[in-house]
Formats: structure tokens, C-alpha cells, sequence
């Protein structure tokens, strides 16, 4: 047994299986809830009954939402025909904070990875396929992460849309902003110099 | 503390705390290892692009004061195989070829050539060469190398030595094969023409670069398949999750 008293060993324990929390944050989180008022264990502890009641999956891209269509979809000015295809909702966020895209998503919930035994029917594929047709989709933005089960899941998608009339386009990989060329490995000079932009004076 | 420089395969990565990974690899010399990368979610310093699935890598690492694990201290990309990422049914075959040797070569079980082997099929399926030869290759020299080589000298039943005629019949059972007055060709116990035979040695055998210079025609391709099919799946009585991407 550990050197807290077993109801704060619990908690300790329970925080740290969450995904980015390691044993000492997950300590750290649990003396700081023992140490504020009662209200916030309540408060937090009503909200995590709150996400798991209300939040639902999107029915049409598959972000969560807690109202269906989620208001991305039910957006008549984002209906442009472009949609953008990330693996998580995580990384759908993430490009929304940038404000730059204004098209609608489309979230796979993973990646192509038969190791983990996951195959292309266990991400949402079928549903992409069929809202290309209802939705007109003129382009559609590969945004999945750089990784071998995100090419590979990119490089699927691609394969399968691309005997349609759409135009693909897969996100920019290379040096990162503030990178140093120096320091940059064969694999991400090769991307960087594939996914060249045109230089306009 | 010794610090190990060593080539290896990156089988499986998994993000494990607030910024590590833990990372699983496959070494010549000591077969199939373990080991956390220290913050390399945060800063790729140390690992750039070193630490991605089915990637050659030059890694260093080290062992750690207590745990099997080990710590990773650096990498450098060598060969990344893109083409297993262009194509999802090379990087099945890759997830397939990654899953057998993790069957085959538990942690403390190693063999040299299996990492020459798997580096090579690796290469060749990411070159896009033969690549409905690769998986066969691989698989016999892998079942071979660990231990459960198909024995084409002999009938099991009656111990007379094939002598590279006439029709013999596949036994699972037993590993080899039996002559036509002790075996019965069936669904579970497929004919051997003589060819699918001499097949069947050269790619237990002998070494890739060579095996992947045979020519089989493909119904020679097709009854090794299903040799190899009943073959694995009675010596390691189990299905390869990763089989129903590759069959
Ligand atoms: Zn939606
Ligand atoms: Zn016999």
C-alpha cells in the first residue's frame, strides 16, 4: 500500500490512468482537490456525470456535441463543399482554434492500425463515403497526423476517393516553425521538400 | 551505466505519462527489447522522427537501476520504409511480418539473422518488389528460425526419404509430410507436387535476397499459402490478429 491514506491513494490512482497524467501530476491534482473547498469535488464530480450524460457523437461528422447536428453541421455558411478529415476530436479542435478553415469536419475516431486490430471498418469510412455524395463535396483536406498509421490511413483514404470528382489534398508536413534545418532528419527534408509552395513576389 | 548503440526495428509505440513513450524494438543481438523515451512527446530533440512505427533506427539506450525497461536515449532515422505508409496493403503485410516475430521471438530470444530477415522484407515491401512473394519468404525463414521448420526429407509416417519425385501430402500434425501409402490428400492435408516441395525448402532455407529471386507460379503460391495457413496455425495454435488484412 502507498503512503496516503487509501481514499486519497484511489483517487491518485484513478487520475493517473487518464491519458497525459503521470504519477506525480496525478498526486499533485489529488492533494489540490483535498485541499480546496468541498464545492469543487462537487462541482467536478457533477460535471464528469454532466460530459457523459449529455455529450453525444455528432451524428454527421462525429465530433462531440451535445446537440444533433452539431452546430458545425447545422452551419449553413460552412456547407462550402470542403471537408476536412481528422482522427480525433481533439485534433478537430485544434484546427478550429486556428480559425483558418471554414468548411465542416469529418472525425475517423482513429487510424488505420491492424497491429491493434483495427481496419478500415472501424473507423468512420463508410459514413465519410456516404456524405460526399449527400453533401457535394468538391475537396476534401486529409488532416491526420504524421505518423506510419496516419500516412498509411491517408494514403487509404486517398486510393478510395480517388476515382471521384473531388479534389485531395493532404496538410503540409516538414520543418516545423522555428525548426533549424540542421537538425532535421532525411524523412521530414523529403516531406518538406515535396509539399513545396510556390514563392510570389 | 553501459549505454548500448545498436540498429533496430520499431515494432509498437505507445504514449505512456505526461510526455514518454514507451517503445518496442527489435535488435540482432538481443532480440526483442523495451524501453521508455523520456519526453519525447514534448521535445523531439533527441529522437527526431526516430521513434515512428516499423522504422529502422540507430537507438541508444541504456539499462535502467531497477525494471525490465529500458531508457532510450537517442535515435537516428536510418531507413523510415515509406512505402509501407503510401500503401495500406503493404503496411498490412508489414503489421502482419511485426506480429509474427513478436509471436516467434519473445524478450530474451535472439537470432541475428531474423533481424536481417525482417529488415529486408521490410525494405522490399516498402520498394514495392515482389510483394506477393515477400509475406511467403518472410514467413517460412521466420517459422523456420523459430524453430518450426517443415520437414521435407522424409515421410513422418514411414521415415522413407523423399527423393524429389512423385506427389507427397502435408501432415500439420506432425510437421512434415507423409508419402502417398501413409497419407490421404485432403482439405487439412494438401497434395505437394514436387515444385510446391522444392519451394517449400529453398524458402526455408535459404536467405531472402536468394528465396526472392524464385519465380513460383501461382498455383504454386496458392497451395503454399494454405501450407503455411495450416501449418501456423497448428504449431502456434492461435490466429494472427493481423491476418484478416493480409488473407
Ligand atoms: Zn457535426
Ligand atoms: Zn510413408
Amino acid at each position: 500500500m502507498g503512503i496516503y491514506p487509501p481514499p486519497l491513494e484511489n483517487l491518485i490512482r484513478h487520475l493517473s490512468k487518464l491519458p497525459g497524467i503521470g504519477q506525480k501530476s496525478a498526486t499533485r491534482v489529488a492533494l489540490h482537490i483535498l485541499k480546496k473547498p468541498k464545492g469543487l469535488a462537487e462541482d467536478l464530480s457533477r460535471s464528469l456525470l454532466e460530459v457523459k450524460e449529455k455529450i453525444t457523437f455528432c451524428s454527421v461528422c462525429f465530433n462531440f456535441t451535445d446537440q444533433d447536428p452539431c452546430p458545425i453541421c447545422r452551419d449553413d455558411t460552412r456547407g462550402n463543399g470542403v471537408i476536412c478529415i481528422v482522427e480525433g476530436p481533439g485534433d478537430q479542435l485544434a484546427i478550429e482554434e486556428s480559425g483558418f478553415f471554414k468548411g465542416r469536419y469529418h472525425v475517423l475516431h482513429g487510424v488505420l492500425s491492424p497491429l491493434d486490430g483495427i481496419g478500415p471498418d472501424d473507423l468512420k469510412i463508410a459514413e465519410l463515403l456516404m456524405r460526399l455524395d449527400r453533401e457535394k463535396i468538391s475537396e476534401v483536406i486529409m488532416a491526420m497526423n504524421p505518423t506510419t498509421e496516419g500516412e498509411a490511413t491517408a494514403s487509404f483514404l486517398g486510393k478510395l476517393l480517388s476515382n471521384k470528382q473531388i479534389a485531395l489534398s493532404r496538410i503540409a508536413l516538414g520543418i516545423p516553425m522555428g525548426g533549424d534545418l540542421k537538425y532535421m532528419d532525411a524523412m521530414t527534408l523529403l516531406h518538406a521538400l515535396k509539399s513545396r509552395t510556390p514563392l510570389r513576389p | 551505466m553501459n549505454a548500448y548503440m545498436s540498429p533496430a526495428i520499431i515494432m509498437r509505440v505507445k504514449e505512456v505519462g505526461e510526455s514518454d513513450l514507451l517503445v518496442t524494438f527489435f535488435t540482432a543481438q538481443k532480440g526483442r527489447l523495451s524501453g521508455v523515451a523520456k519526453g519525447a512527446r514534448k521535445s523531439r530533440k533527441r529522437f527526431v522522427n526516430a521513434l515512428d512505427l516499423f522504422s529502422l533506427v540507430s537507438l541508444e539506450y541504456a539499462p535502467r537501476r531497477q525494471g525490465n525497461l529500458l531508457l532510450l536515449e537517442s535515435g537516428k532515422l536510418l531507413n523510415a520504409y515509406p512505402g509501407l505508409r503510401a500503401d495500406f496493403s503493404a503496411f498490412s503485410k508489414a503489421s502482419y511480418m511485426i506480429e509474427l516475430t513478436e509471436i516467434l521471438f519473445p524478450p530474451g530470444v535472439s537470432e541475428p539473422d531474423m533481424f536481417d530477415l525482417l529488415n529486408l522484407s521490410l525494405d522490399a515491401l516498402s520498394r514495392g518488389e515482389k510483394t506477393h512473394l515477400v509475406p511467403l519468404v518472410f514467413e517460412f525463414r521466420a517459422l523456420s528460425m523459430g524453430g518450426f521448420r517443415i520437414d521435407t526429407g522424409r515421410c513422418a509416417r514411414c521415415a522413407r526419404p523423399y527423393q524429389g519425385e512423385g506427389t507427397a501430402v502435408f501432415l500439420p500434425e506432425t510437421g512434415g509430410m507423409a508419402c502417398l501409402k501413409c497419407g490421404r490428400p485432403s482439405a487439412l492435408s494438401p497434395p505437394l507436387k514436387p515444385s510446391v516441395v522444392k519451394a517449400i525448402e529453398t524458402l526455408q532455407h535459404r536467405p531472402f535476397r536468394e528465396a526472392m529471386k524464385e519465380d513460383l507460379p501461382e498455383d504454386t503460391m496458392k497451395t503454399l499459402r494454405v501450407v503455411l495457413k495450416l501449418h501456423r496455425e497448428y504449431r502456434l495454435e492461435r490466429k494472427l490478429r493481423t491476418s484478416k488484412y493480409v488473407e
